[in-house]
């Protein structure tokens, strides 16, 4: 266990150490971070009306409506994007091949290779609220942090499988998944990003209820604008937990499965 | 009679064919049919060097990738330290230092102590062992003043030397080299064959298993000689049994005649570091 996350740390460290190499990155997306909250601050001003705010499940604006779901698509990008461009990266330099020959196993190198991209993400989201809160008047004093957290966690341990899937397809094939283009396409129509899913058509709206994202995002603002509680939201956490329970262990089989074709055919370092 | 420290045995690999556009899709599941290796079987002993000489498409690299785990053969057992590489690869791992010939394989803006760091750490290294590593091997191999630079600003021959270091950061009992020198200067090629001959062959803990096309480094470091052709191997032995089981004057000479490629041209001149 100690030795799992002394690894898990070294590939944290490695990551932060490429990133502080990058260090206007920083500042310029926390810029960009204000004009997308600044941007969706007034289309809201501009649609909102209380009809409007009235059909918003747990919000009390169109703004905290519609920046937790732009938030929380950049958080499902990352889900699913970390493994393929971590995967990418390491064919790309040629560490791949180095990274296989020492003593971490995969499932350690995949969990390792994930840790930093993911909280970057949420560094990302706590910058776009705390500009939505410091200028924009968005409701945080409300949320349920442990709530926050936890469905959080789930919603990338759920997602976390199709990334894995997502690597698996170009470690197999070296090129992109369009299956995961397509999830995020269809999630961002159905998910309930930035509009209800009650404006959807009946037969979109049983579409949603099959994509996890619907729960998560619905999970996602109880806690935080509604200050619900586990205890509130557990519906949601239990359809995200069953997500995970089936894909991770699934997924990760898959990319060993994967690995192991591209070891039989010689194809590792193929791009 | 010590158990080998690698042991290969009817060694076979074959790859399905390359394919391009749309078809490539279809390449992981397609049948194997291009052979590589036709049945190797050898044995190094514990402390032994062994070169492996051969053609560009011989069969090298994919020998050497099968015991460092990173491709399956399709027949046959390969074995490092006792450890099958097919049935414990992370076994095999544990006493493998690898080095693929490259000069890529680091994380560009990392430090060279950063890389080195990293790798040494998943290879469960400790931290304060790792630096003592680090410092002694940066001296070795000429990289003190590297050290603590970005890899991507390093020449080809300073990474080369780098990724040698790599290879010997956690004291492998068995390491696997795939044309080692190919990036080196000549000077940079002479202080590795001296620093493997002096610092990690001579104490006769450290196995070696090496790939190579420079004739003068096989001569100076190997133990023996594995010649091989199209996945066969033709014959193997030390400089000595290989020459005067044909009769040939020199190891290029044995290596031509072994291999039955044509001889050289009336008044060509002799090329001591290539074997083709």
């Amino acid at each position: 266990m100690t030795a799992t996350l002394r690894e898990l740390w070294t590939f944290f460290r490695r990551d932060l150490s490429i990133a502080r190499t990058y260090r206007t990155a920083f500042v310029l997306e926390a810029v960009e971070a204000l004009f997308g909250v600044a941007m969706l601050y007034y289309v809201a001003r501009f649609v909102d009306s209380p009809q409007l705010r009235g059909a918003l499940p747990h919000s009390e604006s169109y703004f905290s409506f519609s920046l937790i779901g732009f938030v929380f698509l950049d958080y499902l990008n990352a889900a699913m994007d970390t493994f393929d461009r971590s995967l990418m990266e390491a064919r790309d330099n040629g560490t791949l091949e180095h990274l296989l020959v020492t003593q971490t196993s995969l499932p350690v190198i995949l969990a390792g290779s994930a840790i930093y991209p993911f909280a970057a993400s949420t560094l990302r989201i706590a910058v776009y609220l705390a500009w939505g809160a410091a200028l924009f008047d968005f409701p945080l004093r409300e949320a349920n942090w442990l709530a926050v957290a936890v469905v959080l966690v789930a919603t990338l341990l759920a997602f976390s499988g199709l990334g894995i899937f997502s690597a698996s397809y170009l470690l197999l094939f070296k090129r992109g998944n369009p299956a995961k283009w397509f999830f995020l396409g269809l999630s961002s129509v159905v998910g309930g990003m930035l509009f209800p899913i009650t404006v959807l058509p009946d037969w979109l709206q049983f579409v949603a209820r099959l994509n996890p994202v619907t729960y998560a995002l619905d999970a996602m603002r109880a806690a935080l604008l509604a200050g619900a509680g586990l205890h509130a939201v557990w519906q949601p956490l239990l359809v995200l937990l069953l997500f995970t329970a089936v894909l991770l262990p699934l997924s990760m089989a898959v990319f060993a499965w994967a690995l192991r074709r591209t070891k039989t055919t010689g194809t590792l370092m193929h791009r | 009679m010590p158990e080998p420290a690698i042991r290969v045995e009817t060694l076979e690999k074959s790859f399905p064919p390359a394919r391009s556009g749309w078809r490539a899709l279809l390449q992981p599941f397609e049948k194997p049919s291009v052979l590589a290796l036709a049945g190797i079987s050898l044995e190094v002993r514990p402390g032994e060097a062994l070169a492996l000489l051969g053609a560009n498409g011989a069969g090298k690299s994919t020998l050497l990738r099968i015991l460092a785990t990173l491709i399956l053969p399709t027949k046959g057992r390969a074995q490092i330290a006792g450890h099958d590489a097919l049935r414990d690869p992370r076994a095999v791992r544990r006493h493998l230092g690898y080095h693929a010939g490259s000069d890529v394989g680091f994380y560009p803006r990392l430090t060279c102590r950063e890389n080195l760091r990293f790798f040494g750490s998943l290879n469960h290294l400790p931290s304060a062992l790792a630096a003592e590593r680090i410092a002694h091997l940066a001296g070795q191999f000429r990289l003190e003043d590297a050290l603590d630079r970005q890899v991507r600003t390093l020449s080809s021959g300073t990474v080369q030397r780098l990724s040698l270091a790599r290879a010997l950061l956690h004291e492998p009992r068995v390491l696997l080299l795939d044309e080692p020198t190919r990036s080196l200067d000549a000077i940079g090629a002479a202080e590795f064959r001296r620093f493997l001959k002096t610092e990690i062959l001579r104490g006769g803990e450290t196995t070696l298993l090496f790939a190579s096309h420079a004739l003068s480094e096989i001569e100076l470091l190997a133990d023996r000689i594995a010649i091989i052709d199209s996945g066969r191997l033709l014959a193997s032995g030390s400089l000595n049994e290989l020459k005067n089981r044909i009769g040939a004057a020199s190891l290029e000479a044995a290596f031509l005649s072994l291999t039955g490629r044509s001889p050289r041209l009336p008044g060509e001149v002799t090329n001591e570091g290539a074997a083709q």
